[in-house]
This record gives C-alpha cells, structure tokens and sequence, in this order.
C-alpha cells in the first residue's frame, strides 16, 4: 500500500470510533435505500409479469361492488373469449385475523387449466406432473369443499398444511350465520410458475359459496367481485374490452375490463403511490446520511490542517493533499455504503420470506445494488470535496500555524 | 556561488485591519555551505525568512533565489515539486505525522522522488542511522522522547538529500542536553555532508553552533557575527583578564 493511502488508513483506525459510526450510519442507509427501491421494483415486476392473454373484469363503480352471475354467460359469448372464470375474493384468516390468507372463489372445472402458465399442481412425491392436475382436477370435482393450496403455506411453521387436511377458516366477507369456521379439505397443493404469482393462495369452489349463500348459511350477496376472462390466441385485447365493457355500458352494472397488468396496476394505486412515498423516505435518508458524513469529513479536516501544512512543506502538491482528503470520504462512504448494499442483497431472501404474504416476490435488482454504490460514490464525493478543495486552497504557511 | 540570495524582499501581513511590515527592503546572500544562526527579537522577521526561502510564503516586493533559482518567479503549482527536492524543514514543534511510525515519516518525502521502494526504504534506514535512532524506526511519535521526535524530523529533512535545511527554533521545546545533541547533529550536517543550514533560534547557546549568527530587528539586518563561539570565547577570555 502506497503512503498516502496508508496514511489515510492510520486516520481512520485512528479516530475508529468517529469511522465506525460513520459506516454505520451508511450501511442502515444503503440497507434502507436498498430496501424500499426494492419494494418499488417488486411492485412493478408484479405488473410486467402480468399474463398478455388474460383479462379482469370488475364493476366500473368499484372493485368492491359486485357484478351480477349472469354476466358470465354473456361474456363468454364475447368474440375472442377462450375461457371465463369467477374470481371471488373470500376475505379469510385462519384462527387469528393476522393470519391473513388470499382465498378465491373459482369455477374449479376451469380455473386450473386457465391458470396453466402460472401454477404447476404438485404429485405426492413433491414433484409437478399432469397426473397430478388431473388427479387434483378429479378432487375438486369429487369434494364440494375441496381447496388447492400454494406451497408457502405448506412451508409456513403457522399453517404447515397438506395434503389431506381440513383445515377450519373464518371469512369477513362471508361470514357462517351459526358463527362457526368454514371447513375445507386441502386436495392439492401448487407451486408458482412466475415470480408474480403468490405462492400461498387458496382456490376454493364458487359453487359451495354459491349454495351456501342461497341457503343462507352464511352472510353475503350473491354476485362476484371480479371475472377473468382468457383472450383466444390471436385477439386483440382492446378489441375484447371494449366489446364486454360495451356490452354492459347501459347496465344494470357496467363493468371496467383491464388487462392483468393494469388489474396489478390498480392494486398497487390503491395502496396510494407507493413509488413516490417509498422515494421521498429514501431520498431523504440518503439525503441525510450526506450531511452524516460531511460532517465527520469536515472534523477530520479540520483536524488535519496542520497534517496538510506538513505534507505541503515536505514538497506535497495542493492536489495531492487534497486527494487525501477526498480518498478518506471515498473510502469511508463506499465501505459503508457497500456493506449496506451487500446486507440488502444477502437478507433479501430471508426478508422475502418474512415478508411473505405480503411481497412474495420480494427480490433486490442487481440495478438496485449498482444503483446504492453508485450512491455511496456520490455521498463519498459530496462529503469529500469541499474538504479536499479547502485543503487544496490552504497556504503552506497558514495550515502550518493552525493547532497541531 | 550563493545558495541563498534575497534582494529587496518586504514582506507585510493583515492584522485586524492593520498592515504589519515584517521584513522591510532585506538584502541577505547566504553562500553554499554555510551554517547561518538567524536570531532576534519575536516578530522580527526570522521565521518569515525562513517561509519566504522554503517556498512556503511569498513576498510582497523583491526577489529570492535558492541554489540559482529564482523562486519568486516560480508558480505555486512549481514550488511543491522545487521543494521536495531542494529544501528540507525542520519546525520547533516536529511536525512528524502522529499516526505515522518514525520510518515512515522519514519515508514521506521519499514518496515525491523517483525511486524504488526498496530504494526508498534503503535511505530511510540510513537517514534514521544518520540521526542515530535505527533502533526507534517503528516507534510511533507519541513513543519518542522530544529529542528523539527531533531527529527524526531531522532525518526526514535530510532523506532527500537537499542542497539546503531550514530548521525554525529545533531546540525551543528540547532540555538543554537534547537541544546540544540536536545542534551538534545539524553541525555535523554542514561539516561532514556539506549542506546549507539556515536555523531560527532564541537560544544564544544553540546559535554557537553556527558558522555566523544575524540579528535581525523590526525587519533589516542589524548587526552579524562570524564565529559565534570563538567571538563569546573571546570574549569571556577578555573579561577574566
């Protein structure tokens, strides 16, 4: 190691206590910055990720207003539709509200063979076959309270279900009128084909809701929140939207028919926005963390001028000198920011479990870690220059008379 | 030939307001190899000459030349490089870099030169030798005595070996025995290696050492004594008579 760079290591071994809160604070910023880009990044990948051939049809008042049963039929009649399926957001917890659980209401004849490109049904061996479909297909066929389950809640140490389980589940939406817990037998289990796919839903059978509502064992109206709608190979999507939303446009309901992505869209829009909110936190934590380490530059500076007066009388030009000073902020921000950064990469996994039923596909973007170092740069830079310019600028003379 | 020549340098700082003429129209030539005590009164110009001849400082008015260069007409972006290779420093505080060991402040100028590592290190080690601490080369500055700090600011003053040394009080933070075994290591240094010494001091004692003292008052030579210690010997001689 040159001399220079060791004497910027001797300083900040030197002064380690200043050095290591310093990287601190840079590595809970990167972490954090890492963190919510990540977040943001999740989201959007949810909408790419999206089916092209696959539609959602909702009322155009709001998602939360059912759309008549017989809308079905109707628009299976749509040019262009391939298949249509009741999707019928269950509202369910198991045991205690916090375990909150994704559950539908489909039309199990179809769905599974809909949902071809995203789930894959699992064997009793563990592994995907289409015996196994089949054989998941014949269960829902046979069990009106049959369900399928994602394997994260076969994994997941508060469920832990399989194959063969009834499994009690209350529902906000639909709740039983005697006030005990709906029962449904566990007959598959699935696991996702795509990152955007929640790995720990429940696809139930419409028509058991369906009976249950008319013999008013339960609470709810009949009618579904959303229908999606597969689009024949070959069909232009706007051409099917309008066609079904132009078929309802003078009620009793009119609908709003979205592709996937713009379905993905909407959620993420109700959650307010998200990206702005997530980017406004971020950037004033970085923005903070500058202040952080400028000002432990400017100490050590400060520190350093009678250092920098010797350097220049041993013949040290003002750039030299100042390049120090501009390495230690260097060194300190992309140190910090880098274990930041790498903290973030290496809990992504565990933290995307944690996470789960939330950001399932929760994952940093190699961009997102390129993006915190170059950050880091940019901190050590702005932290560092005005330091090293003010070094520069000294007079021999004058950084030799300051306190040594 | 001269090492130094200084013609009609004034030199003025701004102090609350004021403007404080510190060295007013100073002609000094200073040949090679000389050994020059410049002593005087605080704030009479001593370390002012010795910021103006190192490069450190400019005048206001006249011309400095070092070993036949004129620095004054130099850029500050030139000095630097002038002066690693021309000058070397010795301050009343040390200066040694604190985080440093002493082989590598000695080593810290040697980073400016043209050289090998190992040839770096190789004069280090001899300059260390020079100064007599080849035994204290990894002991940081804090683990030194005073004497010990200030040879090793010696050492490092010589490691690239300059035509000239400016050493401003060497003796003022030393015992009287570390401030003789300091003098009689800068005398050895003109004698025996040759080099151009220059040294600020208050201490009558400390400028016997030279070949020639100048006082200096209110900015003008006032008054210059060739062979400091045989003049007071004779001196002495004189009274007891």
């Amino acid at each position: 190691m040159s001399m220079p760079l060791r004497l910027v290591g001797r300083h900040l071994r030197a002064h380690w206590l200043r050095t290591a809160l310093t990287i601190t604070s840079l590595v809970v910023t990167l972490f954090l910055f890492c963190f919510l880009v990540s977040i943001v990044t999740t989201l959007e990948d949810m909408v790419k990720q999206s089916a092209t051939n696959r539609l959602f049809v909702q009322s155009a008042v709001s998602l939360f207003q059912d759309i008549p049963l017989d809308y079905q039929s109707k628009i299976d009649q749509v040019p262009g539709t391939d298949k249509v399926t009741k999707f019928q957001w269950f509202g369910s917890y198991y045991k205690e509200r916090d375990n909150f659980l994704a559950q539908f209401g489909v039309d199990h004849e179809i769905f599974l063979d809909m949902y071809r490109r995203e789930m894959e049904i699992l064997g009793p061996d563990g592994k995907p076959s289409e015996e196994a479909r089949q054989a998941a297909q014949a269960a829902l066929a046979a069990d009106r309270r049959a369900c399928i389950i994602g394997e994260g809640l076969v994994r997941d140490e508060k469920f832990q279900w399989k194959v063969g389980d009834t499994v009690p589940i209350q529902s906000t939406f639909f709740a039983k009128t005697d006030g005990t817990a709906w029962d449904f037998n566990v007959v598959a289990v699935y696991h996702p084909l795509k990152a955007n796919f929640d790995d720990r839903q429940i696809f139930f059978r419409y028509d058991y809701l369906e009976e249950m509502i008319k013999a008013g064992l339960c609470v709810g109206a009949q009618g579904v929140g959303v229908y999606v709608v597969n689009v024949e190979d070959g069909h232009d999507n706007g051409q099917v939207i309008a066609d079904i939303d132009g078929l309802f446009a003078n009620g009793p309901q009119r609908t709003m028919t979205m592709t996937e992505a713009a379905f993905q869209a909407l959620f993420v829009s109700m959650m307010g926005n998200v990206p702005l909110f997530l980017g406004v936190i971020g950037g004033a934590v970085v923005f903070a963390v500058v202040f952080s380490v400028v000002n432990t530059m400017l100490m050590s500076a400060r520190q350093r001028t009678h250092e920098v007066g010797i350097l220049k009388a041993l013949g040290y030009t003002d750039g030299a000198v100042g390049w120090l000073l501009l390495v230690e902020s260097l060194v300190l921000s992309l140190l910090g920011g880098g274990l930041g950064v790498a903290l973030a990469v290496g809990l992504a996994e565990p933290m995307r479990v944690g996470m789960g039923k939330f950001f399932p596909q929760y994952t940093v973007h190699p961009e997102t870690a390129v993006w915190g170092l170059v950050i880091s740069l940019g901190v050590g830079v702005v932290a560092g220059l005005g330091p090293a310019l003010a070094a520069s600028r000294l007079r021999p003379v004058q950084a030799l008379r300051s306190e040594g | 030939m001269s090492m130094i020549a200084m013609q009609g340098v004034t030199k003025r700082y701004e102090r609350g307001g004021e403007t404080l003429t510190v060295l007013e129209r100073l002609d000094l030539t200073v040949p090679k190899g000389d050994f020059v005590a410049l002593m005087g009164p605080s704030g009479s110009g001593k370390s002012t000459i010795l910021n103006l001849v190192g490069g450190l400082d400019v005048p206001d008015e006249g011309r400095i030349s070092v070993a036949g260069q004129e620095i004054t007409a130099m850029s500050r972006a030139d000095l630097p490089a002038w002066r690693s290779r021309h000058v070397g420093f010795v301050f009343q505080a040390f200066n040694l870099v604190p985080v440093l060991t002493a082989l590598e402040n000695v080593l810290l100028p040697l980073n400016l030169q043209p050289l090998s590592r190992a040839e770096r290190r190789k004069q280090a080690e001899f300059a260390l030798q020079v100064v007599g601490l080849s035994d204290r080369m990894h002991h940081r500055p804090r683990q030194l005595s005073g004497g010990q700090e200030q040879r090793v600011a010696i050492a490092r003053a010589i490691v690239t070996d300059p035509d000239l040394v400016l050493a401003d009080e060497p003796t003022g933070d030393l015992d009287r025995e570390s401030a003789n075994a300091v003098m009689d290591l800068l005398r050895r240094l003109n004698n025996e290696m040759k080099k151009t010494l220059v040294v600020v001091t208050h201490d009558p004692v400390a400028a016997e050492h030279a070949r020639r003292v100048l006082h200096l008052d209110k900015g003008v030579l006032a008054r210059e004594v060739q062979n400091p210690a045989s003049s007071r010997a004779a001196a002495e001689a004189g009274g007891a008579r």
